[in-house]
């Protein structure tokens, strides 16, 4: 998969550092990670757990901030961002993925997936619709309007990444995305995320599993919150 | 930033997510609410008694009497020079009446009523603010010849005579017959017994000129047992009240006198009045508070146990707003729906307390609204804190509980 080199990279990050204090010590999560994605880039992040991957994709998301370094997202400083324009990046611009799914279980697959288009101040009549395309997406329709107990993993996951894609981000971001699913259903969901990317979405997805990352033309591997490795593959 | 419709939706859902949690968290401003709205229908029903009784005596009026000795011996009463001496000496009076009364029985066309027989002057119309539906009131003429005319109140000249007229008709009172030369315009009167204010019923009256009342073996054949005074202000009466008091104790001989001025007893209900409000609002405080509280306690376990919801929403695009926003309609909607609730429930309970204790209540739409706006304050200033701390989760934090 050809990496936009032509243009500036979508994301960026130089020297972006994350401390938490823990009880008076602090621990550093993330140190110096200079890294660059660019568009349509499909890259997956590796390494042991506590490493530090599950931080750099909050960050990369604008869910968290880097405790040092700069990080841009779309050219955009992410430290000078006020909560309001953050949020609307995170609403427009990245669709995440989460190992546990993180569907609202009171709401029908129907309106999780509508959920982003409330934030995003889509007008109501459009959200059906545009909702409904995007399950149709992933292969979901049937399930429309069930409760996210009533799914499978595997279906819980395609509901996931219709709420991801329904305001068409440029961005995706998974975590672990086939961490609680067996290894069948776990290919379907990498090879619908490989679809997604196939017509220019930049993805990029933590994992452990070496499968899916020999997979990915690109792997970062961290460890200790440093990048170790940046491989790409032709 | 989203339409405030989708937010009271979320609000709504999370409500019904928890109806009995969410119905026994209301409770506290149910009842607060209630309490302040059966308690200011007691303390207005009180009110509009007051002005209405007051109305019906005038607040321009003063009503001078002797008060009643203790040892039952003749007291020195009051004369009609006294009635003559208040109408020179008092500033800004309109009129004076001097007033005897005896309780008779009234009989006309066969039926016998219980009356109040006034013995009393053409100016009492004006002292007392009578109208008349029909014929003349008192002249002077019927003074000077102590004629036997009556001017009957609306409500006896109906009793008596039920199936037309009462005008032109010959009444009996006591031994002696009279003719109904005029029927009073009927006039609302307070309800229920009046406390420290005597309101005569004048529609159960029976007005005659003075000389004309005979109570048989009057001690005091002479003498007058009020005297009903007007003045032009109604805040000329406190200083009219007082130079009146003056001059008919010095003139009758240092008779101990009852002066009622209804606009000083206004004044003093009033002052209890405003009492009462302090007491029923530092209740109806109070109340709210332990609701809010309530509120508050409940809002906080619903921001615990969708600490997780509120991680998702962020990664979704909800800005801290947004979701404190989420949190502040739920606690509105709450404290609305208990508003409501509480209103009702004070309807009913001061439409009881009227029933039951038989004290007068009433609505002030006012203190209704103001009862549910009050919930309503409490319900977003109580929703602050727990929407607060919604708001200021760390997302990834939240998503990981």
């Amino acid at each position: 998969m050809p990496a936009a080199a032509e243009s500036a990279p979508l994301l960026e990050l130089r020297a972006v550092a994350k401390t938490y204090a823990r009880g008076g010590a602090s621990v550093a999560a993330l140190r110096e990670i200079d890294l660059s994605v660019g568009r349509g880039e499909w890259v997956a992040v590796t390494g042991p757990s506590g490493s530090g991957k599950s931080t750099l994709l909050s960050i990369l998301g604008l869910l968290d901030r880097p405790t040092g370094g700069e990080y841009l997202l779309d050219g955009e400083r992410a430290a000078l961002l006020d909560d309001r324009t953050a949020s609307r990046l995170r609403n427009r611009s990245v669709g995440f993925v989460f190992q546990s799914f993180h569907l609202i279980a009171e709401l029908s697959v129907l309106e999780n997936v509508e959920t982003p288009l409330l934030y995003g101040g889509v007008p109501e009549r459009e959200w059906r619709e545009r909702a409904r395309r995007c399950l149709e997406r992933v292969g979901l329709s049937h399930r429309a309007d069930h409760r996210p107990a009533e799914l499978s993993g595997g279906e819980a996951q395609r509901a996931a990444v219709a709420r991801a894609l329904v305001c068409e981000p440029a961005l995706l971001l998974a975590d672990e995305p086939t961490g609680n699913l067996d290894t069948v259903t776990g290919v379907q969901i990498a090879a619908l995320l490989e679809a997604l990317n196939a017509e220019g979405r930049t993805v990029v997805l933590v994992t452990h599993n070496e499968a899916l990352a020999a997979r990915s033309p690109r792997v970062v591997r961290l460890v200790d919150g440093r990048v170790v490795a940046d491989e790409r593959r032709a | 930033m989203t339409s405030a419709r989708a937010l009271l939706r979320l609000g709504l859902r999370g409500l019904l997510q928890h109806k009995l949690r969410s119905t026994l968290s209301i409770l506290g401003v149910v009842f607060g609410v209630a309490a302040v709205v059966a308690m200011s229908s007691v303390g207005e029903g009180a009110r509009r008694e007051a002005v209405a009784q007051i109305g019906a005596l005038g607040i321009d009026s003063i009503t001078l009497r002797v008060r009643p000795a203790a040892d039952r011996g003749p007291a020195p009463g009051l004369s009609l020079r006294d009635a003559e001496t208040v109408r020179r000496v008092v500033p800004g009076v309109v009129a004076v009446a001097p007033l005897r009364e005896a309780p008779l029985p009234a009989a006309g066309e066969g039926r016998f009523e219980d009356a109040v027989v006034v013995g009393t002057t053409p100016a009492y119309r004006e002292a007392a603010r009578l109208s008349l539906s029909a014929g003349r009131f008192l002249t002077d003429l019927d003074l000077a010849d102590g004629k036997r005319v009556a001017v009957l109140g609306a409500a006896l000249a109906d009793a008596l005579f039920p199936m037309g007229d009462a005008l032109g008709q010959r009444i009996q009172v006591g031994s002696d017959w009279f003719d109904v030369v005029g029927v009073l315009e009927a006039r609302g009167l307070a309800r229920g017994k009046s406390g420290p204010i005597r309101t005569r019923d004048v529609n159960r009256a029976i007005i005659v000129p003075l000389p004309a009342l005979d109570r048989g073996g009057d001690p005091r054949p002479e003498g007058v047992d009020e005297i009903v005074l007007r003045v032009a202000e109604a805040d000329q009466v406190a200083r009219a009240a007082e130079v009146a008091q003056r001059a008919v104790e010095r003139s009758s001989g240092g008779a101990a006198l009852e002066v009622v001025v209804p606009r000083e007893i206004l004044r003093q209900k009033e002052r209890t009045q405003r009492i009462f409000n302090v007491v029923t609002g530092a209740v109806a405080f109070i109340g709210l508070l332990v609701g809010g509280i309530g509120i508050m306690n409940i809002m906080l376990a619903s921001v615990a146990e969708r600490t997780r919801e509120v991680g998702i929403r962020r990664a979704l695009g909800a800005t801290r707003t947004d979701v404190a926003a989420q949190f502040l309609a739920e606690s509105s909607l709450l404290t609305a729906v208990g508003g409501l609730a509480g209103a009702v429930a004070g309807l009913l309970g001061s439409a009881l307390i009227q029933r039951w204790a038989e004290w007068p209540t009433a609505i002030s739409p006012l203190m209704l609204l103001v009862s549910i706006v009050m919930a309503l304050v409490v319900g977003i200033g109580f929703g602050l804190y727990p929407a607060w701390r919604a708001a200021h989760l760390e997302p990834m934090e939240a998503l990981r509980n």
